[in-house]
C-alpha cells in the first residue's frame, strides 16, 4: 500500500485564488476542486504552483476512494453533549479503518483515500480534525482533508481560532507525511477473514470486519480469489462465514490450516467436518471439534448477528492472544504493522474521545528492544515508560492527544 | 443524623417497624447475634513465601480449614468489580481493587490441601457472559497460573445463567429488608462451603466493601441488571446493577419481586439492605478480607476524589461475615459500631449495623475473639486519611484539550 499524496477537497467558498496561501508549507499536495467557473482561477493557480488537482469524485489512477463515516465518538452539537452508545452501552466509535484496510486487500497496488465530510450535526472541533486524519493515516489511507463550512469561513476571513485549528490539522497531517514508509508496513494479525465480500455476502462479511476492529480484533483480509500458501502464516484463527461452501481448493488450504494448528470459525454452509468433539469445552452457539492440531468452531445457526460474531469470535480465539491491550484509554483502537524488513513494528495507537486519556497504558505483545513514542503534530518523541512484562511489553503514556505511534525495535 | 434520611424513608421505616416487617426484631437480633473468631495477620507482599504460611496460619488459629472444606465442594466470590480496562492510574487491577491472584491461587492451594474435593472461583464480571478466564487475560492476568495452584480449580461466570439449566432460589430466611429471596446462578446454591474472598477498601455508596459487600456481586444482572429482560432473564448480562442500586424496575418477573416497592429507592438505603439479604440467603462460611495493598477514597478507579493506593499490609478471615467485617473496620480506624452519619457512613446505612440486627452475627468488637496480631498492632488507619481528604478543599478544575 501506498500513500502518495496528501489530499484536500478545495472548499468551495474558496473563490480567490490567494487564498492558496493558507497551504503554503502544509504537506497538502493534492487538491480535488469543484468544476463551476468560480473556482477556475484557483484550479490554474493551483496546477501552477505545483500541486496536483482532480475533481471529487474522481481520483487520480491508482487511487481508490473509500466513501467513510465521520470518525470518532459520536458527539451531537446540541442536547447536552448526548454521546451515542453501543450495545453493551459504550460509547459508539465510528472509525475507516476496517474499509481501508478491505480497499487496500482488493486492490493492493492502490492509495486509498476516504471521502469523509464532518456530519451537519456533529461537534467539529481541533480534536476531531486530527482523528479524521489519523483514523485514515493510521491504516494506510489518507483522509481527503474536508473542512466545515464555518472553519472555512472563517479561515478565508482570518481568524485567528481558526487558523489555531487549521495549524493542527496540517500538522497532523504533515506528521504522516513525513512517514511515508509506514503505509507499506504490512498489518499484523491474529485472525483471517476469507470471504468474497460482494453480492450476499457483503453486508455481514463488512459490517464483521467492522465490529472486529470494534472488539479490539486485529484481522487479516483474506479476499477469496487472493489466498497463498502464506496467507493464513501465524495467524491464530481464520473465519468463514460467508453463505455458500468454500471451492475445494480453498477448503483444502483452510483445512491444511486448521491441520497445522489453527482455529476455524464458520458456518454450518461450510459443510460437513471430520474431526472429534471437544466435550470440555462447551458453547451454545457454537459445536467445537478437535481436527488433527487444531479446532474447528462451527456455528449452529447461519451467521446472523456480525455483533454477536465479532464478540464471540475474540473469546473463541481467546483474549490470550491480543496483540494490544489497553488501559484507562476511553473509546480505542489500534493498528499494528511490521516494517518489510521485519526489524521494527509500528502501533498505532487512536482514541476517539473528544480529548487524549491522561494516564492510559498500553500492553503490546512480542518482544521489543525499543519503544520511541510520536504524537501527531510533535517532531520529538514523547518519554513513556516501559516495562517488560513476559512475551509483551507494558508502556505508560502521559497524557496524550488523540493519536500515538509507537516505533519498536525488534 | 434525621436530616440524613428523606421524610419518605423515615415514614417507610417507622410504618415498616410498626407492622413488624422490619427485618427481624432488631433488639433480639443484636443481643442473640452470633460470633466467631477471627484471625488477622501482617503480610507485607503477596510473595507465596510469604503469603502462603501467613493464611496457613491464620485458618489454623481458625480451627484448620480441614473441618471446614474436607471432601466438600468449596465456592469462593472473589472481587473483580468494574472494567478490566479500567486502573487506578498505571497500576495492575491487584494492587489498587482487585482481590489479588497470589491470594486467590494461595487460599485454593489451602483448600486442596485440606481436602477440599472441588474449587469454584466464582465472580459476575462487569457487563459480559465471557468466560471469567477471558475476562482475567484482560485485567493482564494469567488464569492458569490461579487454576494450576490445585487440582480441581475450575471459574464460573455467575452474572447469568452459566452452565445450569435454570437459575436457583435461595430464600432470605429472615425475611429479608428488601428482597424475600434471589435467583441467582447455581453455583451458590451448589456448594457445601461458600467463601467471601475479598479487598479491603472504602465504598462509594456503602462506606465500606468487605466480606459482606462482595456478594452484593451475586446478584446476575440479567435478573438484576441494567439490561435485564421484562419477563425472563436476558441471555447475556449488560451494564450494572442500577436496578438494584437505584430501584428504578423490578428483577424480571420469573424472580421474587421486592418486597415493597413503595421503600425508598435510594441506594444508600437499598445497597446495604439488599448485601445483607444476600448474605442471609447465601450464608458465608469463610470470609477472608485482603488488605495487603489497597486503595483509599473509594471501591475502584471510577470514584470522583482523592483516590491512593495504599499498602497496609494486612489479612484476616473469620468464619462469620459480620465478626470477620467488624474486625476489619477496626484495623481501618472505623467504629464497627457506627450508625448512619458517622464515618464511614456519612451518608448510608451500616451493613454490619443490618446484619446484627438480622442476627447474622455481632459487630460489638468485645464479643469478638481476635486471634494473631491485635487490632492496635494491625490498625492502618483509613479513617484519619478520610478524615483528612474531606477536609481538604476540591481539587482545582482541571480541563485539558
Amino acid at each position: 500500500m501506498t500513500a502518495p499524496w496528501t489530499p484536500m477537497r478545495w472548499p468551495d467558498a474558496w473563490k480567490d485564488p490567494a487564498t492558496l496561501a493558507l497551504l503554503k508549507g502544509t504537506a497538502i499536495d493534492h487538491l480535488q476542486i469543484g468544476t463551476g467557473s468560480e473556482l477556475s482561477a484557483v484550479r490554474s493557480r493551483a496546477a501552477q504552483d505545483g500541486f496536483h488537482v482532480s475533481q471529487p469524485g474522481a481520483p487520480p489512477a491508482g487511487v481508490e476512494i473509500v466513501k467513510g463515516q465521520w470518525p470518532g465518538v459520536k458527539v451531537e452539537r446540541r442536547g447536552g453533549g448526548g454521546v451515542s452508545a453501543g450495545p453493551t452501552g459504550n460509547p459508539w466509535v465510528d472509525s475507516n479503518g476496517w474499509a481501508i484496510r478491505l480497499a487496500a486487500a482488493l486492490h493492493p497496488d492502490s492509495a486509498v483515500w476516504v471521502d469523509a465530510a464532518p456530519a451537519g450535526n456533529a461537534l467539529v472541533t481541533a480534536a476531531s480534525y486530527l482523528i479524521a486524519v489519523a483514523d485514515s493515516a493510521a491504516y494506510g489511507g489518507r483522509w481527503i482533508i474536508s473542512l466545515d463550512q464555518p472553519l472555512a469561513v472563517s479561515l478565508a476571513a482570518g481568524k485567528s481560532d481558526a487558523l489555531a485549528v487549521w495549524k493542527r490539522l496540517a500538522a497532523a497531517a504533515g506528521f504522516f507525511a513525513a512517514h511515508k514508509a509506514w503505509p507499506a508496513y504490512a498489518p499484523m494479525a491474529v485472525v483471517g477473514v476469507v470471504s468474497d465480500f460482494t453480492g450476499d455476502n457483503e453486508f455481514f462479511s463488512r459490517e464483521l470486519l467492522n465490529l472486529l476492529a470494534r472488539a479490539g480484533q486485529h484481522c487479516r483480509i483474506l479476499p477469496k480469489d487472493r489466498i497463498t500458501d502464506t496467507s493464513f502464516l501465524s495467524l491464530r484463527a481464520a473465519i468463514y462465514a460467508d453463505g455458500e461452501p468454500p471451492a475445494p481448493a480453498l477448503r483444502q488450504q483452510i483445512l491444511a490450516f486448521v491441520a497445522a494448528g489453527g482455529m476455524l470459525i464458520t458456518v454450518p454452509q461450510w459443510g460437513e467436518v471430520s474431526g472429534t468433539p471437544i466435550e470440555n469445552e462447551r458453547n451454545p452457539r457454537y459445536s467445537l471439534r478437535a481436527l488433527e492440531k487444531g479446532k474447528v468452531a462451527v456455528a449452529v445457526a447461519g451467521p446472523d448477528d456480525p455483533y454477536l460474531w465479532a464478540n464471540e469470535s475474540v473469546v473463541l480465539v481467546s483474549h490470550r492472544y491480543d496483540l494490544v491491550r489497553f488501559w484507562n484509554s476511553g473509546a480505542a483502537g489500534s493498528f499494528c504493522t511490521v516494517a518489510p524488513d521485519g526489524k521494527q513494528v509500528v502501533v498505532h495507537l487512536l482514541f476517539y474521545a473528544n480529548r487524549g486519556p491522561d494516564s492510559a497504558a498500553v500492553r503490546i505483545a512480542g518482544r521489543y528492544r525499543l519503544a520511541r513514542a510520536y504524537t501527531a503534530g510533535h517532531p520529538a518523541d514523547t518519554k513513556v515508560e516501559w516495562v517488560p512484562q513476559t512475551g509483551a511489553v507494558e508502556i505508560h503514556l502521559p497524557p496524550v492527544p488523540q493519536y500515538v505511534a509507537l516505533e519498536l525495535d525488534i | 443524623m434525621q436530616t440524613l434520611h428523606t421524610r419518605r424513608e423515615w415514614l417507610w421505616k417507622t410504618a415498616a417497624a410498626l407492622s413488624g416487617a422490619y427485618g427481624a426484631d432488631a433488639s433480639l437480633g443484636r443481643a442473640g447475634a452470633p460470633t466467631a473468631p477471627v484471625a488477622l495477620a501482617r503480610c507485607k507482599t503477596y510473595d507465596p513465601a510469604e503469603l502462603l504460611p501467613t493464611m496457613r496460619k491464620m485458618f489454623d488459629q481458625l480451627g484448620g480449614l480441614g473441618r471446614l472444606v474436607k471432601g466438600k465442594t468449596v465456592a469462593i466470590k472473589i472481587n473483580l468489580t468494574g472494567s478490566p480496562t479500567y486502573r487506578l492510574g498505571y497500576l495492575p487491577l491487584e494492587d489498587t481493587h482487585y482481590t489479588h491472584p497470589h491470594v486467590i491461587a494461595a487460599a485454593a492451594h489451602l483448600m486442596a490441601q485440606a481436602g477440599a474435593r472441588r474449587i469454584r472461583l466464582l465472580e459476575s464480571p462487569w457487563s459480559t457472559a465471557d468466560p471469567v478466564e477471558e475476562y482475567l487475560l484482560r485485567a493482564n492476568w494469567e488464569p492458569r497460573d490461579i487454576l494450576a495452584a490445585a487440582p480441581n480449580v475450575e471459574f464460573e461466570n455467575t452474572n447469568y445463567l452459566g452452565t445450569a439449566k435454570k437459575y436457583s432460589r435461595l430464600a432470605v430466611p429472615f425475611g429479608g429488608y428488601v428482597f424475600p429471596a434471589f435467583d441467582l446462578n447455581h453455583s451458590y446454591a451448589d456448594c457445601d462451603v461458600f467463601v467471601s474472598l475479598t479487598k479491603m477498601k472504602e465504598h462509594a455508596t456503602a462506606g465500606i466493601t468487605l466480606s459482606m459487600k462482595n456478594c452484593f456481586g451475586l446478584t446476575p444482572c440479567t435478573i438484576y441488571g441494567t439490561g435485564a429482560g421484562i419477563d425472563e432473564p436476558s441471555e447475556t448480562p449488560k451494564g450494572g446493577r442500577t436496578t438494584v442500586h437505584a430501584g428504578d424496575r423490578q428483577p424480571s418477573r420469573s424472580a421474587p419481586p421486592e418486597k415493597d416497592p413503595r421503600s425508598p429507592r435510594r441506594d444508600t438505603w437499598r445497597v446495604p439492605r439488599t448485601v445483607v439479604d444476600l448474605v442471609a440467603a447465601r450464608p458465608v462460611d469463610l470470609a477472608i478480607v485482603e488488605g495487603i495493598k489497597t486503595m483509599t477514597g473509594g471501591e475502584g478507579p471510577w470514584v470522583d476524589g482523592d483516590l491512593k493506593p495504599v499498602s497496609p499490609g494486612l489479612i484476616l478471615a473469620g468464619l462469620n461475615p459480620v465478626t470477620t467485617d467488624a474486625v476489619a473496620m477496626a484495623v481501618m480506624g472505623f467504629d464497627p459500631m457506627a450508625d448512619r452519619g458517622t464515618p464511614p457512613f456519612e451518608r448510608c446505612d451500616s451493613t454490619l449495623k443490618l446484619a446484627e440486627e438480622a442476627g447474622i452475627g455481632t459487630r460489638d468488637l468485645q464479643r469478638i475473639e481476635v486471634a494473631g496480631a491485635s487490632i492496635a498492632e494491625a490498625m492502618f488507619d483509613f479513617a484519619a486519611m478520610r478524615r483528612q481528604r474531606r477536609a481538604a478543599p476540591p481539587p482545582p478544575f482541571r480541563v485539558r484539550g
